[in-house]
């Protein structure tokens, strides 16, 4: 529990308190853990070095921003070790990480102290080309480090009575980008493959494509909607492998065991990801209305390890919005009692071969949770620590899901030494 | 601290034909070597190898060296001399131009293999390693290193009286 909670300190630990209670932890997810917490500002010095021609400039996305806007600023940062350091340009009164550039290098600062050298994405050759109906590639296909990234659909149908997640603010994200950069709100197939065909043309540039959008509860039974237009899109993807696999996740709703077979034999994806953002049946009932209303807290969980059946251990997983957990009125009151509760449901999945992942919560401006905070750094390393224990006591790969093929879950960098 | 190159010491490592062996500890503190002949010195003097394998336990080890600023060490071995240098892993490309360059030029050079990472080891000491060498500096500085039949005259030429 943070010692402000207890009382004992009125804030919370800061980073070298944090590294010097948990010396065995990487200082260097840490800085990651801490950068996505509080996000991180671009100075000008840092923006004199970074070049959109070699840099990758932030684009489409599926969520918005703490900044709330969609200014060509740098897509984000990598540290020494190769981690993706997913983090957002974040207004300086919410006390961000500096990126700034001193002497010769581009550093992260926090006030005057230089905490680590970091580097900007590099920016993918397609991403200056068109599509053959004159689309920019970059609207289509984003991109991470090593990973492809298609969001197919940025609407969920959940919000359309209002029980959206309420941590999420994709729809409202929608309609920003749509005026503001023209993203289309669903894409072509054939469109989306004919960029993954340019983008594999990068050697060594991508080890795995990601494909994530809304929820769509249409269809014959529900979702069925959602899972035709992720097969279209991964047959689609599918035309540019000479392998009937390739390195792949879906992440999507909880499908049924009928659809995940679909999924699993009429396409390429190697991984399955739904989820569950919550550990906590009375808070996932609160925080997501909607997979509650469709699915439900149980059959979500169950739908997980009947995927597992499907996928192979090791190849199917659960996200969740780490410090929603916390959040007023109705979550946890003390981080020691949410860690304890998200932990042992952890341990429950892994025994059944379903591994969970965690995100630092961002609480976006356009989302019901806007002004409320994320979790202290301690609770969020000791979170990584727990369920990367677990995953060691399970043997749960997560390869799929890692700090190469992601880079969003500070657990799963941990795997790196395993 | 970089150390100061001599020049036969880098030609040496950048030798194909030499031997390059690749020292790590792992999470238990156990040694673990592996013979890395891409080891190489670039440019600015760094030390450089090629991570063919993501889940080598070299790679492994190489990453959690960074994470806790821990050492690991080189040895390089031509026909007459041999070096150790010690230093940290300070960097682990996974993207980026430099990586891509060494993807393509690796794939040119060994067929279709593939890359995790270009790892940069910065050099904090090197250490001449050549028996010749260590023998000599021995002699001069530890002379109680030596066992006593070496220097004993081997013609006995004392004659015992009562």
């Amino acid at each position: 529990m943070a010692l402000r909670q207890t009382g004992i300190l009125d804030r919370d630990l800061t980073l070298d308190e944090v590294l010097e209670k948990f010396p065995e932890f990487p200082r260097l997810v840490a800085i990651k853990i801490d950068a996505q917490r509080r996000g991180v500002r671009y100075s000008d010095r840092a923006l004199t070095v970074f070049n959109p021609q070699i840099h990758q400039v932030r684009g489409a996305a599926l969520f918005g921003s703490r900044d709330d806007q969609l200014t060509p600023l740098p897509e984000s940062l990598l540290l020494r070790d190769g981690t993706t350091l997913l983090t957002d340009p974040t207004p300086a009164e919410l006390n961000p990480y500096v990126v700034d550039y001193l002497g010769d290098k581009l550093v992260l600062l926090d006030g005057d102290k230089v905490i680590e050298e970091v580097e900007y994405w590099p920016k993918p050759s397609f991403y200056d080309k068109l599509t053959s109906k004159g689309k920019p590639m970059e609207f289509v296909v984003t991109a991470r480090p090593q990973r492809l990234q298609i969001m197919p659909s940025s609407y969920c149908h959940f919000w359309e009575n209002d029980n959206g997640c309420k941590y999420c603010d994709i729809v409202n994200h929608l309609k920003h980008q749509r005026t503001g950069l023209g993203v289309h709100p669903r894409l072509n197939p054939q469109e989306v493959g004919e960029v993954v065909g340019e983008a594999l043309k990068q050697p060594g540039r991508y080890s795995s494509i990601t494909l994530t959008a809304g929820s769509d509860t249409r269809g014959v039974e529900p979702f069925d909607e959602e899972v035709n237009y992720y097969i279209k899109l991964l047959q689609a993807i599918g035309q540019y492998f000479n392998t009937p696999k390739f390195p792949s996740q879906l992440i999507a709703t909880a499908f049924n065991e009928k659809q995940l077979e679909r999924l699993y034999n009429e396409t390429g994806v190697m991984s399955y990801t739904a989820d569950i953002e919550v550990l906590n049946e009375r808070l996932f009932d609160w925080i997501c209305p909607g997979k509650a209303e469709w699915i439900g807290y149980q059959e979500w969980k169950n739908r997980l390890v009947r995927a597992v059946g499907i996928f192979g251990k090791g190849n199917v997983n659960t996200g969740i919005v780490s410090g929603v957990e916390l959040a007023r009125p109705y979550g946890f009151t003390k981080e020691e009692d949410a860690l304890k509760a998200t932990l042992e449901e952890a341990e429950d999945l892994a025994e059944k071969g379903v591994s969970t992942v965690y995100m630092v919560w961002i609480p976006r401006p356009q989302s019901e949770f806007h002004d409320q905070h994320n979790a202290s750094l301690e609770y969020y390393v000791r979170l990584a620590t727990g369920l990367d224990s677990i995953r060691r006591k399970y043997s749960l790969g997560i390869d799929f899901d890692d700090y190469r093929r992601c880079g969003n879950h500070p657990d799963g960098d941990l795997s790196r030494i395993w | 601290m970089a150390v100061v190159w001599e020049q036969k010491v880098v030609e040496l490592i950048n030798n194909k034909d030499s031997v390059k062996v690749l020292a790590t500890l792992d999470g238990d503190g156990v040694p673990h070597t592996a013979v890395k002949q891409s080891l190489h010195v670039d440019q600015e003097g760094r030390i450089v190898y090629l991570e063919l394998l993501e889940s080598s336990r070299t790679f492994e080890n190489i990453t959690r060296s960074l994470w806790h600023d821990q050492y690991v060490s080189v040895t390089v071995k031509g026909d007459e001399s041999s070096y150790k240098i010690k230093g940290k892993p300070t960097r682990i490309h996974i993207c980026g131009t430099l990586f891509e360059e060494h993807y393509i030029a690796v794939r040119e050079r060994l067929g279709d293999v593939d890359l995790a990472a270009v790892c940069v080891i910065e050099p904090e000491e090197v250490r001449n390693q050549t028996y010749r060498e260590r023998l000599t500096l021995q002699e001069a500085g530890q002379p109680f290193y030596v066992h006593l039949d070496r220097l004993a005259n081997t013609v006995h030429t004392v004659e015992f009286s009562e």
